[in-house]
């Protein structure tokens, strides 16, 4: 069974609800419409009253749907009573209630509350949009304060400590990391592949020195997020300052680290020390590795949010609303 | 609400977002050198100027503003 298949597996066992903020797009209503036809998730589209009808003129059957009309006064002071009513959210209910105007923050207003478990947007608000929504109304998971992101990546021959997967970061969102939040990555990494693929995290903070062979303020930069993420979570397996090589590769490894470590040459995560390394990183695995990268998968949030790529095709789209639901679903069980 | 007013208002916000003491602030004040936050801090300060002033304004627009003297600025704008 692939790594995909396991994860769809997950998400037929225990659907979650995903709300849909952008459900009159084409591209998003297929794909939620079939991944909730198949038993992934339970789609929740929100809109205005025309939603269903809309839903049935492009073939759906509407009974899939939950139907959310955001212009429906009596829901939406329930969703407004209960986010207020949360020790950690940030709007009161006058300026709530403007922002909600927009599907994205009601989305988001909902899962706070606790209705849904996932909000699924991109495809028509950009990035930042969906990011900052995210800040606003779900707020970042406790002792974090960077939003990243990591990708999963099946690279065929390769045989590592996770056979032929391994988890990288960040290669999509953070661009120049200083030394806390380059911390904050690797705690949330871990945490991201503990989630979704129950993986004991080893994370490799990599850069181009292992233990010292190398100096100069690149590598400051790591060695000392190294001692902060260990610092902050002493629980979490997360080791450097490694050469790339050194992380993955055990024999190079018995070589070039001379102590204990529980990461060096068998690490299924990868934290980049900054975008340049991995955007090219990931697309060196891609090219010369022929792999599969899923993801970006955010994380920092206090609950999953996801933004896709705005051109993205249906099938990538719904590989990550099921990813995205599987990752809630563990967080709702912790 | 006069500008004097919103001036001390906005540096209020600013200090319980930043968790200064507002006496440490002034509409001088630098956000990037003096306040350093990250970004959830200025999260947090566009939501209590949206809660308190009921001024709308966009995290992108507050975060170009470079002392606490231009966000009043932009405050005012939206009231």
């Amino acid at each position: 069974m692939s790594v995909l298949d396991e994860i769809y597996a997950k998400a037929k066992a225990n659907p979650q609800k995903v709300a849909f903020p952008e459900a009159t797009n084409e591209k998003m209503m297929q794909a939620a419409y079939e991944t909730g036809r198949d038993g992934y998730i339970i789609p929740v589209l929100l809109g205005d009253d025309q939603l269903p009808k809309l839903a049935e003129e492009r073939g759906y059957d509407p009974s899939v749907f939950t139907f959310v009309d955001i212009n429906d006064e009596a829901y939406r002071k329930g969703i407004i009573d209960k986010y207020v009513a949360m020790p950690d959210t940030r709007l009161k209910e006058k300026a709530l209630n403007r922002r909600m105007a927009d599907p994205l923050y009601y989305a988001m207003a909902m899962q706070k509350a606790g209705e849904v478990g996932v909000t699924f947007a991109g495809i028509d608000n950009t990035t930042g949009d969906v990011l900052l929504a995210a800040q606003m109304m779900i707020g970042m998971k406790p002792g974090i304060s960077t939003i990243s992101s990591i990708g999963l990546c099946d690279i065929p021959g390769f045989k590592g400590s996770e056979g032929s997967l391994l988890a990288i970061g960040d290669s999509a969102v953070c661009t120049n990391p200083d030394s806390e939040q380059l911390a904050d990555i690797a705690i949330s990494a871990c945490e991201t592949v503990r989630d979704l693929l129950d993986w004991e995290p080893r994370c490799a903070m990599v850069c181009y020195s292992t233990l010292g062979s190398g100096q100069g303020e690149l590598i400051d930069k790591v060695t000392a997020a190294l001692k902060i993420a260990q610092e902050k979570r002493p629980d979490l397996a997360i080791d450097g300052e490694f050469q790339f090589d050194a992380a993955i590769s055990p024999e190079v490894a018995a070589k070039k680290v001379k102590r204990e470590s529980k990461v060096a040459g068998k690490a299924n995560v990868i934290i980049w020390p900054d975008l340049n390394v991995g955007n090219v990183g990931v697309k060196l695995i891609q090219q010369f590795g022929h792999a599969d990268a899923y993801g970006p998968m955010l994380q920092g949030f206090n609950s999953v949010v996801c933004d896709c790529s705005r051109g993205a095709p249906v099938s990538e789209i719904k590989g990550n609303i099921i990813i995205s639901a599987v990752r809630a679903a563990k967080m709702n069980q912790n | 609400m006069d500008r004097k007013e919103l001036e001390n208002k906005v540096i209020e916000l600013v200090a319980v977002s930043y968790n200064r003491d507002a006496s440490e602030l002034s509409t001088e004040t630098n956000f990037k050198e003096e306040l350093k936050g990250a970004s959830v801090q200025m999260v947090a300060l566009v939501a209590e100027i949206e809660n308190e002033l009921d001024a709308t304004i966009t995290l992108q627009d507050a975060a170009a503003c470079t002392t606490i003297g231009d966000l009043v600025n932009l405050v005012e704008e939206e009231m």
